[in-house]
Formats: C-alpha cells, structure tokens, sequence
C-alpha cells in the first residue's frame, strides 16, 4: 500500500475540516478525490504529503507514519500545489534546477532530469524563456514538471488544471493517464467530474470533510443504482408500439413526445436488442443514449449537483 | 541556491535601482547644499562632510537593504511558496541561510556602488577602505538579520516593512545624519553607540581617523549584535517550518 488514511479527524478550531476520513491508494494507481470546494480534498492531501498534523487517525506514507519529518518519505513523493508555485520572473530552467535541486539532484543528472521533463511536458523549446512570457496552460505544466524531476513513486496533484484552455487541461489529463502506465502512483484532486472520471482508477467523493462514497466508477454508479436514459427520434410514432416498448420486463417506463420515445431503462442493462425490433419500422431517425454518470452519483449522494457545490 | 536566489534577487531591478539611486542622489545634493555650512571653504574637519554623509546614506540603506532578504522570505515561507518547498527534503534552515546570504551579498554590492559613486564622481576621501570594507560587510549582515527577525515575528512582509521603513527615518536623525544634535552625553552615547547603525558609523569614522581601539570595540559590539540576531533566529526558523 502507497497511502493509507485511517480515521482521520482534523479540526480548525471549531470547524471539522476531516471528519474520520479513511482512504488508501495502492501502487500504480490514479486515485480520484472528488467534491466541492470546502469538501476537504487539499486538507485531506496536505495530510498525506506531511504538511499538516492531524488531530486523530494515523496517515502512513510508503507503510511509514507521515509525521511531515522523513525524509524519505519525500523524497518518493512529488506534490504539485493548487496554485501556482513556480517563480515567474526566472526561466524555467532556473525554476527545474532550483526544484530538482531541493531533491538532491544535481549536475549532469539534474540537468538530463530538466531536459526529460521539459521534453515530456511541451516546454522544451521555451526553457530558458522567463516563466512570465508563458501561457496559462505553459505555466500549469511547469508547476507540474518542477514536482516530476526526482521521479517520484507518489505524485499528488491539487486540482492542476484550474484555470487553463480545454487544450492544455487534455494534455494534463493524458500526461496524468501516461503516468500512472508507468507505473507512479497519483493522487488527483478536481471538483470537475469529467476529468475524475477521464483518469482515476478508484474515485472517491468528499463533501464537507466526510468520504460518502469510494469505489471504481462501475462501482459508484452501481451503487445509485441510476436509471439509463435512451432517447429514440422516430419518423411517424406509434402508441402500439409504446405499449409494446412498456411490456418489455427490463424497461421503467416509456414517454412518448411527438416522434420521440423516452425510455427509462435500469442502469447497467441493456434493451438495445429488443427495442430496435419494435422501432426500426416506424423508421429510426437518432438514437441517443445516456448512462448515469459520476454527476448522477454525486447528485444522489448529496443531494446537490457538484458544479452547484462547487 | 545561494546563485538562484541571488539571480532572482538581482532581477528586482526597481529595487537597486532604489536602494542605489537614491542615495547617490541624496549624497550629491546635501553635499551640493549643505557642504560649505558644515565645512566651512579653507577650514579642514577630520572627516571631510562629504565623506561623513556618504558613509550615513550607504548606512541608512543598508536598514532598508534588509527588505532584501524579508522580502524573498516573505514570499517564499508566507504564501503557497511555503507548501512546495516544505513537501521537499531540503532543510528549511539552509533556505532561510541561503536567502540571507543572497541578501547580504546584494546589499554589500549596492553598498559598493554607492560608495564609488561618490568616490569617483564626488572625489569624495573615503580613506583606509580596507579597514572600513569589513564594517560596512558586519553592519550589512546585521541589518538583513534584524530585518528577518523582525518578518519572522510578525510573520507578515507587510509589518517588517513598515517596521523598517520607520526604524530606517528614525536611526539616522539620531546618528546626527540629518541635521547637528544638541550637545550634551545622551545624545552623544545615542548617536554613536545606541542603535546598529550608530555602531556602525563610530566605527567606520573611527577606523577613518585612525582611532583603531574606537573602530574595534564598536565593530565588536556590532559583531556581537550580529551573532545574538543569529542566535534569536533559530527557534524563529524552526516555527517557521513546523
């Protein structure tokens, strides 16, 4: 086991920041920590990285107690902050070497190391540019690569794509998913499901210091039990033919509006090759099919819509 | 990190510019005012003015010089800066060294330029520098630890600064810089023994005059200040990092 949190409660002052948080990662996963801003999601990983002693409950880092004063347990790991801790008016070669040296690594090592990741994350034409020059996007993957250069088995990364293009923010994604196949271990927090969904292997859902839920994706929307939702554009619609869409065991329920059927079936099942039989001679025009997602499981969950949380 | 903090301190080029400019200004225009009131045409002081005010400005913003290194601390230990840099295993205390050590280097340099400014543009009598260098080097790391020590205790840039900036108009009228004290033995300790500064100045005029036991025992004290600044700064850099 990489990281294991076992019932940690961390208070500031009268508020509850973590209220007996438990999660772990194993080796060579993308670990997802879901959930609106407050829910707990930097304190919980700011526990884990060692910056923050927690009140009760034990945080262990590499099967070792993270008391924020082993060294060796940071040298494993790469944090990369929420916001942008990069030093804008120096180059971004100054910036790797300055970061890569805080981690031991110098002359020709360190310098391979800064070519490496620069290579890796797009810079490497710009690296002796001053960081103020650079993108939105330029300067996130910076922030990201000055975490990289030690090669860390664990990277933990705090919500590393607020406020940058879709363009960068899929680079990030891919170089996170690029990552994980190598083997590192990752700690991503977002409060954007889409990209939870697009690269954790395990997720789990914070809100208000408390884990609601955990699991694999399948997993998560298993437990909701959410319905699926097809919607079938017809050129002439039939009321026989929704009776007969009712009389199928597997379908909730079927609404027929002008010339579409809205058919309600359980999440995880499958009706397609029983509905087209029925559909396809009052001439199919569109077919659009919705599966509950981490939105739909988060709703249940809380109550509320994660980007109305946000 | 001694280099990359020197290189980012360096590129605050509003900042020396300051901390250069100014003084040379305020050096060439006292001593285009003020020179034949204090020095009389014909009369010989054993200290020329010129060389009085150009050693009290390069003093007076060696104080403000501090921001330096509070300024770079600040930003490093007071903001996100801090979580990075505390996730890594380097020692916060070598940082914290490194920063003060860029800090003194730059301020001992802007020193210097002052310094020849007036020496090769005012031709002013700077006589035995090589015994003076070092006073001005002792009085340079004094003020970047008082300056740290001060950040570190209010934990705010902002507090430290406004700490400096008043401690910076104050000291130099009691050291005499600005207008003629009146006569009497407080003023006379105030205005040479009683603040860094006033150390300082007693010593490099005494080393200038050839007053080697005044020069010593004031650089001594001003030594000793520096080391108890050390030594306060200690348990500060290790609450800085828990």
């Amino acid at each position: 086991m990489i990281v294991e949190v076992e019932e940690v409660i961390k208070r500031f002052k009268d508020r509850l920041a973590l209220d007996c948080l438990s999660l772990a990662v194993e080796s060579g996963e993308v670990v997802g920590l879901l959930g609106p801003n407050g829910a707990g999601k930097t304190t919980s990983i700011r526990a884990i990285v060692g910056l923050l002693a927690v009140d009760e409950g034990t945080v262990s880092v590499f099967g070792k107690r993270q008391d924020g004063r082993n060294k060796e347990i940071k040298r494993r790991i790469g944090y990369v902050t929420q916001e942008l801790t990069i030093y804008e008016e120096m180059s971004a070669r100054a910036n790797l070497e300055f970061f890569g040296g805080l981690y031991d690594l110098t002359g020709d090592r360190l310098r391979e190391r800064v070519e490496a990741v620069a290579a890796v994350l797009g810079l490497d034409g710009r690296l002796d540019d001053r960081v103020n020059t650079y993108s939105g996007g330029m300067k996130r993957r910076l922030n990201i690569g000055c975490s990289l250069l030690h090669e860390p088995e664990l990277v933990i990364m705090d919500e590393p794509t607020v406020g940058i293009d879709p363009q960068s923010r899929s680079f990030i994604l891919e170089f996170v998913k690029q990552l994980a196949e190598g083997g590192t271990s990752v700690i991503y927090t977002s409060h954007y499901i889409e990209e939870v969904e697009a690269v954790a292997s395990r997720i789990y859902i914070m809100d208000q210091g408390h884990m609601i839920a955990s699991g694999t994706l399948p997993e998560l929307i298993a437990r909701i039990q959410g319905d699926s939702h097809i919607l079938v554009d017809v050129r002439i619609a039939s009321e026989d033919v929704r009776q007969q869409l009712r009389g199928i065991p597997d379908i909730t329920d079927v609404v027929l509006e002008e010339n579409q059927y809205h058919i309600v079936v359980p999440g995880g099942i499958s009706v397609f090759d029983q509905i087209i039989p029925l559909l396809a001679p009052l001439t199919i025009v569109n077919i659009n099919s919705k599966q509950p997602d981490l939105e739909d499981v988060f709703l249940t969950l809380t109550g509320k819509q994660l980007r109305d949380a946000v | 990190m001694l280099k990359f903090y020197f290189t980012r301190s360096m590129r605050e080029i509003v900042g020396h510019l300051i901390l250069i400019g100014i003084p040379v200004v305020i050096i060439a225009f006292f001593n285009f005012v003020f020179r034949d009131i204090f020095q009389p045409p014909g009369q010989l002081l054993p200290i020329p003015y010129l060389t009085v005010i150009t050693v009290g400005f390069a003093l007076t913003f060696q104080i403000y010089g501090a921001s330096l290194s509070f300024e770079v601390l600040g930003a490093d230990f007071f903001s996100s800066m801090r979580d990075r840099l505390m996730a890594s295993p380097a020692e916060p205390r070598g940082l914290v060294v490194a920063i003060i050590g860029s800090g003194c280097l730059i301020s001992f340099l802007q020193t210097l330029a002052v310094l020849l400014f007036s020496s090769i543009v005012l031709e002013a009598d700077l006589g035995s520098l090589h015994l003076t260098i070092p006073i001005f080097m002792i009085s340079v790391i004094v003020n970047q630890l008082l300056g740290t020590a001060i950040l570190l205790l209010s934990r705010s840039t902002k507090v430290a600064n406004s700490v400096i900036t008043i401690y910076g108009s104050i000291v130099p009228m009691t050291v005499g810089l600005y207008f003629p004290l009146p006569d009497g033995a407080f003023v006379r300790v105030l205005s040479r023994y009683l603040s860094p500064m006033a150390l300082a100045n007693t010593a490099i005029l005494g080393a200038m005059e050839g007053n080697l036991s005044v020069a010593l025992s004031t650089t001594a004290v001003l030594a000793v200040i520096g080391i108890a600044l050390f030594v306060v700064m200690r348990p500060l850099v290790r609450r800085l990092a828990s």
